[in-house]
Parts: structure tokens; sequence; C-alpha cells
């Protein structure tokens, strides 16, 4: 049985790499979460988030390798619990779903995990819908703050100089 | 430009008059004296802080470590823990630095210099969120600038409704002193002719957007006004003062807490201070905790005050003629209380036994956000390159009592696209139509909260707490402070009134919340040493100076005899050059 368990990891490492390098993830180490759990995060914040025809989404804002970073630093213990405790919650609800990992779903059957943990939003009451509320402010925080949110998305025209204000001037 | 090269401190010196503190009230005084040609020491008991370095004002999130924010050893303290916890606050959490609650806004990291370590000043009594910057300029340099004149419906509105005091002044008084501070330091706004909020002499105003112009045109149907932001910016720029710009609408006001690095928005180092300095009168000497203000035990009158420095912890004393608190309204109050003698048992200037007493402030917590449906998906437009957006002035009791509350509140309001997409956090759901609609919706929203004028009671008063000290051994404030009936009949009629404006225009409610804030949350603070013509039931007469000891002024907030509902820093820096004139008049007179 050990062995078996052993050979699984193995997998989900080299899956771990194959898709780092499928999907160009950013080459900074990770220091908070594992290699695996970044992945799942990483893809996470994508569907939150993801590139459309507007503007590139969550993974090219760089916004699971950011969060990782605030998490690294942080005294929160609770918090990174949360966390932690949250991607394995990610990965059973794709078992208990599909039968298979998070990460070897399809991006539909990905959805369809995100889309459980998303439904009592506003009165979030399961450790999944908590840990979701969690994930989207962090996501969301990370992404409207980097340049592609700020910039490519929300095509922000201010932190210039004006030399007269914009709006209607009262008579 | 660079501040000016600072002059020797000599404290064998017995100068003209020593100033307690540098923020508007402070600076003020420090500007007023040093015009008349007198001789002043001013004493800051914070540091002086590189402060463009510090603010960094156009600096984008992504270009900071933590987007702005605060570092993992620092926390802010939240609505929540002012509310189920007790002063002092700081006490048992294990962050090295604890900050008050406007360190958990955005760009925290670029104040954290600013504000006290709530570790180091700990205060006690009932809940307050008490916010404290200490450094040169103190809370100007973070300050919402929002500038605006009081008038007799303020002044007498103890006779107009029968409750409280009356003030000593009266507007005509006062008026001529705003239009100075009007044209010292800039004030951008627009004419509204308003009896109860009168007009600033104002340079170029801010511009409303279309769902500002929109609310504006149907308040004015229920004969209310919605103004531009009345701000203490220069817009139009100061041609006497070579350390201020004038403003560039750069958006970076968006940032909260925020500071000015280009000095548009008034600070009391640039706007003040520094050509204080440069007149040649002017000492300053920072990192001065002041702790008492002496007293000549023949004469009773104030000599001087003693001081620790700050890094140091060694204990000076400097010499004056004059002594000036501009230490904000608690602080003041503090060191009034702090500075027993046997002419003086109750502490300096506190024969009426009203120091620290009339204790009030706004009220604010009721506050509305509406949808302007029509600009749903509208192509993106730049709506923060200005200091704030809009100001709705009080509507409530004047010409006649109207409501089951007296005097009134006024609402400061804002619109339209911002740096960061607020409405991102409340928008359901998740994918690319979520993502669409934080876009789509990024322009549309529009909000505005109350500030409510707290009536002083006497029964509202902070004291000394005789067991708790702060990092320097000086005995902490302890509050005794509460809401009262009166407020929060108010504050639900703030709440309806919000709803029923947006309506009215036509403005989707997203949301109303009705709840108040935790006392000392719009941090203007007034009221505890204030000015009256009976020396019994009053602290000061009505050029700041205390009725027991004539040359002890005190003219920061702690001066005001109500708080009305507008905010407080221009008629503080007009009641202080009005009483700093009339000092310097006496001294020339020999009367002091």
């Amino acid at each position: 049985m050990s062995s078996d368990i052993e050979r699984r990891e193995l997998f989900k490492i080299a899956a771990a790499t194959a898709y780092a390098a499928k999907f160009g993830v950013a080459q900074e180490p990770q220091r908070f979460f594992t290699p695996q759990e970044f992945l799942v995060v990483h893809e996470l914040t994508e569907i939150i988030i993801p590139t459309d025809d507007h503007s590139p989404g969550a993974r090219a804002a760089g916004v699971a390798a950011y969060i990782d970073a605030r998490f690294a630093e942080s005294l929160d213990t609770e918090k990174k619990e949360l966390w932690r405790k949250g991607v394995e919650l990610v990965s059973q609800a794709s078992h208990q779903m599909h039968g298979k990992a998070f990460l070897d779903s399809s991006p539909a059957e990905r959805e369809a995990v995100v889309g459980r943990m998303a439904q009592n939003e506003d009165e979030p009451k399961s450790p999944a819908e908590k840990f979701f509320v969690e994930l989207k402010r962090a996501t969301v925080h990370a992404y409207y703050t980097s340049s592609i949110g700020i910039h490519q998305e929300m095509e922000y025209k201010g932190n210039v100089m004006l030399n007269q204000f914009v709006g209607t001037e009262l008579p | 430009m660079p501040a000016p090269a600072e002059q020797e401190v000599d404290l064998n010196q017995t100068y003209d008059a020593v100033i307690v503190g540098s923020g508007a009230a402070g600076g003020m005084a420090a500007h007023v004296l040093t015009s008349h040609g007198m001789k002043v020491l001013l004493l800051e008991a914070g540091k002086k802080l590189d402060i463009e370095k510090e603010l960094k004002s156009m600096e984008w999130p992504y270009d900071h470590p933590r987007r702005g924010g605060l570092p993992p050893d620092s926390h802010a303290l939240s609505r929540n823990e002012y509310t189920f916890r007790k002063p002092p606050y700081a006490k048992g959490l294990p962050n090295k630095h604890v900050y008050s609650y406007v360190e958990g806004w955005t760009g925290a990291d670029y104040s954290k210099n600013i504000v006290v370590e709530e570790k180091d000043n700990p205060y006690t009594g009932s809940n307050y969120a008490w916010v404290r910057a200490r450094c040169l300029g103190g809370k100007t340099n973070i300050w919402g600038r929002l500038a605006l004149r009081l008038s007799d419906y303020d002044f007498k509105a103890a006779s107009r409704d029968g409750y409280g005091e009356d003030w000593p002044i009266s507007y005509a008084d006062i008026a001529p002193y705003y239009d100075k501070v009007d044209l010292y330091l800039g004030i951008a706004g627009h004419k509204e002719n308003l009896p109860y909020l009168p007009d600033s002499l104002f340079q170029r105003s801010t511009r409303l957007n279309s769902a500002e112009v929109k609310l504006r045109e149907s308040l004015a149907g229920m004969g209310r006004v919605l103004t531009p932001y009345r701000a203490g910016v220069t817009t139009d720029g100061l041609k006497h003062n070579k350390y201020r710009s004038r403003c560039f609408g750069r958006g970076a006001c968006d940032r909260h807490t925020g500071g000015c690095d280009i000095h548009a928005a008034f600070d009391s180092p640039t706007g003040l201070i520094y050509p204080a300095m440069d007149t040649g009168n002017l000492t300053l000497r920072t990192n001065s905790t002041v702790h008492e203000v002496l007293v000549d035990q023949n004469t009773g009158k104030a000599r001087g005050v003693a001081f620790v420095d700050s890094r140091t912890g060694k204990s000076y004393e400097a010499k004056a003629k004059v002594v000036i608190l501009g230490a904000s309204t608690l602080e003041s109050a503090r060191l009034m209380l702090l500075s027993k003698s046997r002419m003086h048992p109750n502490g300096i200037g506190n024969s009426s036994g009203h120091v620290g007493h009339n204790f009030c402030e706004h009220v604010m917590g009721p506050s509305v956000t509406g949808l302007v449906k029509e600009l749903v998906g509208k192509p993106r437009t730049l709506d923060d390159g200005r200091p704030a957006g809009f100001y709705v002035p009080r509507f409530r009791n004047l010409a006649e009592r109207q409501s089951n509350f007296i005097r009134g509140y006024g609402f400061e309001g804002d619109s339209g696209t911002h740096m960061f997409p607020g409405h991102a956090d409340s928008t359901p759901g998740f994918g690319a139509a979520y993502k669409k609609k934080v876009r789509d919706y990024a322009g549309a929203f529009i909000s505005m909260g109350a500030f409510g004028e707290v009536l002083p009671r006497y029964e509202n008063y902070m004291d000394i707490d005789p067991n708790v000290k702060d990092r320097w051994g000086i005995p902490v404030l302890r509050f005794h402070y509460h809401f009262s009936d009166n407020e929060k009949k108010m504050a639900a009629d703030m709440a309806d009134s919000a709803r029923e404006m947006f309506e009215t225009a036509g403005i989707e409610i997203v949301g109303v919340d009705r709840e108040i804030l935790t006392e000392g949350w719009s941090i203007h603070e007034l009221g505890t040493a204030r000015m009256g013509s009976d020396p019994k039931t009053s602290v000061l007469n009505q050029f700041q100076q205390s009725h027991d000891v004539p040359n002890l002024l005190v003219v920061d907030g702690s001066s005001h005899v109500s708080a009305s509902c507008q905010n407080p820093t221009w008629t503080i820096m007009a009641l202080c050059w009005r009483s700093c004139d009339h000092l310097a008049d006496q001294v020339r007179k020999g009367e002091v």
C-alpha cells in the first residue's frame, strides 16, 4: 500500500511540474503553499477572474504568487490554516463530485467544484463555503491592484497630472 | 522645495511664546505670532518626517510589496475591536505594532509613521476610537480636507433651540478671519449663498460627475443642496508659498489614509510652519512631549512648560512669556488637568471644573449606496482626479424645528470610478460574467455618509486615569463618553433621509447602513475647554485665553462651544488667527 501512495504522490508532483510548464506559472519559488497547493490556488484564482476577450485574468496577473508571498510572511496562523484546509477541501470536493483530482479534471468540472463552494456567498456556512469567500476576497484584492487589473481590465485613467478637473462645471 | 534650516533651540532663553503642538492650531499660532515679530518656540511631541518619502502619493499599488498594506507584524484595530473590547485596545495584542482603525484603510503603509503607536499611547475608560498623529503637522498630514465655515446657526444655536450655550462670538467676529485663512491657505469650492453654510473665498472648484449632477438637480427640487466638496486644497496655487504646488487632479487622493506629497492639500508644515520659520522668528523642537504647564508661584501665571525628549526620555523646561496649547482637543485638556499646582489644584485654568467636560464631536455611521443605472456599461471615465466628491449641507431644523431631535447633519459623498473597484467584493459570483459585471458597473455607484452634531453635555468628559501611564510615564486619559438619545434619533433620520434623497433622484438603492460607528470615529473631537463669557461655566474667553491664567491660550478644537455638524479644521484656524492677533495686540500694549 505504502508504495502505491508513494507512486501516486510522485505522479502528482510530475503532473504539477507538467502543469506548471503548460500554464507558465511564475518561476519564483513558492514559500507558503506546497507546489501542489500552489497549482490548485493558481487555477482557482483564474476560475474566479479568468482571461476573457477584454483582458488577461488572475493567472497572468500573478495573483497566486502574490497571495503566496503574503502568507509566507503572515503571522496569522488561523488564516493560514484556513487556506491549507481550504485547498484540501477543494481536492476532496473534486474527488467526491468527479472521482478525480482537481487538477486532473476538465475546466467544466473544476468550475463545478468552485460553483458548489460559491453557493452561499452571502452567508457562508460550511468550511468550503467560508474558504471560497476568503479565496475570492484575496483574489479580487490581488487582481484589481495588479498592473493588469488596474490598466488593462479596469482601464483606470487616474493617477496622472491634469491641468483641469474632469466633469461638469457648475454655472 | 526642501524644508528650511532649523534654528538652534536655546532653553536658557525666555521666548515670547511657546506653542505646544504643530497641527492646524499650533501651526496657525506659529504663523500669526511670528508674523507679528514675536520670538516663538514650537514644541511637537512627534518626529519630523521626510514627508514626501513617506507619502509617495503617486506610487502604484503593484509597485509596493504589499500593495500599500502594512507589514505582517502590524495590526490596525478593527470596528469590532473598538466595540467588543475596552481600551486600552492594544493591551495584550501579540503584534509588534498596533495602530488605530485608519491604518486599516488602503495605503496604510504610507501613513504608519504619521499616526501613533497605540502600545505607547494607551487610554482607558469607555469605548472610543481615538485617532492621533504625532509628527510635525499632526493630523493635517492625513486630514480629509473638507473645509467648511460655521454660521450663526451654529454660534447662536442655543438661542435658537434652547439647548446648551451660545458661543461668545458671532459670525461677524470670525468672518474676516475665515477670509484670511482662505486666502493664505487656499480653498476650492463653489458659491451657493447659503446662510447656514457661508461661502469661502474660493479658488477654482473641483467638478461634479454626471451622477452627482443628477442628484444635485433632484435635491434642488427638495430645497436641498449638493455642492462640490469644499476642499482645503489650493487648486489655483499660492504665489506667497514656495512649499506648496497647486492641485494637479492626480487621483492619488483616492488613497485613504492619504496625504498629498505636492502639498496642494493644506498641511501645517508646508502651509504654516515652514513659512513661519522663514521669518527667522520660529524655533522648532520636535520629539518634545510636553507634560506640564509650569506656573509662577507668585503670580499664578504660566511661565513655560516641562517636557521630555520622546527619544531619550530626558526632562527639560522651556521658558516663555505666553503658553499656547494646540496639542489637540483631548491632549490639550489632558495637559491642563496634569498641570496641578498650589494655585491651580484642579489643573491649570480649571477653576470652573469644566476642563475635559462638554466633550463633543460628530456622530457617524448611517450611509447610503446607490446605483445610477444609465451609467452601467458606459466607457470608463476619470472621476477621482479630485480631492473628494461632494457635500450635502445640513437641511434639518434650520428655519424651524422639523424633527424629533435638535441640530443637524450633513453628508459627504463620492461617486464614479476609483482605482480599486470597491464593489468587486460585494458583487456575487465568479468567472467571466462576474468579471464583466465588475467592469461594467465600475463607474455607476454613488454613496454618501453623514456627519451629525453631537450635543455637548457636561456628563460627557475625560479625566486622568490614576493608574495607567504612557511610554513616557505620563498619566493617560480616561474616557466617560457616550452618545445620547438625540444622536440616536438623528442617526435614524440620517439613514431615512439618505434613502429618500436617492430614491427621489431615481437612484437605485444598493444598501443603507443604519448602524452608528463607535464614538470618536469622526476624528472631530471638540469642546473640552470651551469658550464663554462666564468664568464659572467656561474655561476660555472669546480669544481662547484662560479666564484664570491670562497668559495661557488654548487654540485648538477644545475651545469650541458646540460641534455644529461642519468639519472643524477651518474654524480652528480662523479662531486661532483671531486670538493670536488679539494676543499680539495685548503684548504690544503690555497687557499680558
